[in-house]
């Protein structure tokens, strides 16, 4: 029980860490809202793909989900500047539990942020089954403990927060762009067979899919909701498991940059 | 375990951290080189040295935020080596620079620490409590750390080690930036924290901080540690570093002046007028009574005494040929 509870504190510690950047919170919402109710709105009555507005606002959801859950590793520069990792590793806690909780953390406060946006979205385009969204719900808060994983293993494995800054600049651009976030396979296909192809390896595309799948918005969907899910379990438990040991080998040692 | 169990029975002191060849090298350099070193339970060590000693590492070393070159040390039995989360338990310590996020609270950065070191929700409360206002924080317990001074700052990192009263405390420069009041205080809750049975291991710089507090202490210089003792001894330690100015009703004979210089203890003594001595010696207590009876005994009246003893910056420059002051200019790391 102690050990949990000192797991817990990590988490507690990152959550809370987390919204206290309310204007970086204020401001993701206020580009969230924009994006659905600008973009998405004007941009559906450009396209000739049909209920693209739906399809267009639960991509939009992934993509705070997955720029949110990223955030965990801006946070570790934060805290290397501010000397907190020296602090973190003097903890009288294991540093296991430390990267258990911050990787658990990580993505918990961006399902936190993200599930009342969630709920605006889907008040807006509805749920047709209850069922089928509670499984792409329990996926997607997967998907934000692999992403926040992901983030981690990169912020660990790079050490430098300008480096970090650019990777994930890049990585965000080809990551939601190279996916069915925004646009149908179908479209994709017909624009480069070769882009299709990369987005069938994307988590994006998987996370978007289910999210889709969960809200009855079905007419797009690429893969099989099973397939799905299995891609994000395995996405979540492979970068959760290398988060987790990156962030324990690496802490220590400082060579931060 | 039968011997510990012996050396408490017979109220000996028990080491509580034996350090053994510990070593930390960046590079080329050698930040701490070969340390050696027995920390009794109960006492306050001071690691005494100028900025770039390497004090900061050895203490990071203890608390196994970094890993050592070579070496290591057993702190309570465990090796920060094989076993460093069994020895960090044993530890807490109050960094040199604040180690604070600026979008907290001081509560916040408290109560969070108290948790993550077990205090139950009732003992958090009121050490957090207790130690906002020792510390003057109770006011501005809200208010985030972004706004406050580097003072203010450094009272918050110190409060985190009152708060969590480890069994081996770690307390690196606790006073740096902390006004002539505040640094009283810190000092009185540093013995307080020591008195409820936390060792205190204090790096510092500052000669009379290390002076006023330490039971021993140990002086480094260039990642090595010179000497260590209690602070009487080490000055004591200087050969003639006591200095005795006497004036007499009159002047001092040559015989009297033979009698004196047979003393072991007096290493130098300057005849500075014929009635007005001034005597380099070592153990001024034992001694100026001896050589108050010789003058006694030859009916010499004694107008003045003056009584000056060495302090840790002369112990100090006698053993780096430095002041600690020329010794901060001249290091490596600055």
């Amino acid at each position: 029980m102690k050990e949990l509870r000192e797991v817990l504190y990590v988490i507690e510690r990152d959550v809370k860490m987390f919204l206290n950047h309310k204007i970086l919170l204020f401001m993701r919402a206020v580009w969230f809202i924009a994006q659905i109710a600008l973009f998405g709105l004007i941009a559906s009555r450009m396209v000739i793909v049909p209920n693209y507005f739906e399809y267009y606002a639960a991509g939009i959801t992934i993509t705070i989900l997955y720029s949110t859950a990223v955030f965990i590793g801006y946070d570790i520069y934060e805290e290397a500047e501010h000397g907190i990792v020296e602090y973190l590793l003097s903890l009288p806690i294991s540093r296991k539990k430390l990267a258990i909780g911050r990787s658990i953390g990580g993505g918990l406060r961006s399902f936190i942020y993200v599930a009342p946006l969630m709920g605006i979205v889907l008040a807006w385009i509805g749920v047709r089954n209850p069922i089928n969204f509670m499984i792409a719900f329990f996926s997607l808060f997967l998907f934000a403990f692999g992403v926040a994983g992901m983030s981690i293993t990169i912020a660990m494995g790079v050490k430098s927060s300008d480096k970090f800054d650019i990777l994930m600049g890049a990585l965000d651009a080809l990551i939601v762009r190279l996916s069915t976030v925004m646009y149908p396979k179908v479209y994709i296909e017909r624009a480069n067979p070769f882009y299709a192809e990369l987005a069938n390896f994307n988590p994006l595309t998987f996370a978007s899919e289910l999210f889709r799948w969960g809200a009855g918005i079905e007419q797009y969907l690429t893969f099989e909701p099973l397939l799905s899910v299995l891609v994000i379990v395995a996405f979540f438990s492979i970068f959760t498991l290398i988060g987790i040991i990156f962030y324990e080998k690496r802490l220590e040692g400082g060579g931060w940059q | 375990m039968i011997s510990k169990l012996i050396q408490r029975r017979k109220n000996l002191p028990m080491t509580l951290i034996e350090i053994r060849n510990l070593t930390k090298k960046f590079g080329d350099f050698i930040a701490v080189d070969h340390l050696n070193l027995s920390i009794e339970e109960g006492e306050i060590f001071g690691l005494l040295g100028p900025n770039g000693a390497g004090k900061t590492t050895t203490l990071l070393m203890l608390t196994t935020v970094i890993k050592p070159s070579e070496g290591t040390a057993i702190i309570g039995g465990y090796d920060i080596r094989t076993n460093p989360d069994k020895a960090r338990k044993l530890i807490g310590m109050s960094f040199q620079d604040p180690k604070l996020l600026w979008v907290d609270t001081i509560l916040d950065v408290l109560d969070w620490h108290a948790k993550v070191c077990g205090l139950s929700r009732q003992e958090r409360k009121n050490r957090v409590e207790w130690a906002l206002k020792e510390l003057g924080l109770w006011e501005i317990r809200r208010k985030k750390i972004h706004a406050l001074s580097g003072g203010t700052r450094k009272r918050i990192e110190v409060a985190k080690i009152l708060i969590q009263r480890p069994k081996i405390a770690i307390v690196d420069e606790p006073t740096a930036q902390i006004d002539v009041v505040g640094k009283h205080r810190i000092w009185n809750m540093i013995r307080a924290l020591r008195d409820e049975g936390s060792t205190i291991i204090l790096a510092t710089n500052e000669l009379y901080e290390a002076d006023e507090l330490s039971d021993r202490i140990g002086i480094m210089h260039r990642g090595k540690l010179l000497v260590c003792d209690s602070p009487e001894k080490l000055k004591d330690s200087i050969p003639g570093g006591d200095v005795v100015e006497v004036r007499t009703e009159r002047g001092i004979p040559r015989e009297v002046l033979e009698k004196l210089k047979k003393f072991d203890e007096i290493v130098e003594i300057a005849v500075i007028e014929s009635n007005y001595l001034r005597i380099h010696l070592n153990r001024v207590e034992e001694t100026v009574p001896k050589i108050m009876e010789i003058l006694f005994n030859e009916k010499i009246q004694v107008l003045s005494v003056n009584v000056t003893q060495p302090s840790l910056d002369d112990v100090f420059l006698h053993y780096t040929g430095l002041t600690i002051e020329e010794a901060e200019k001249l290091s490596p790391v600055r």
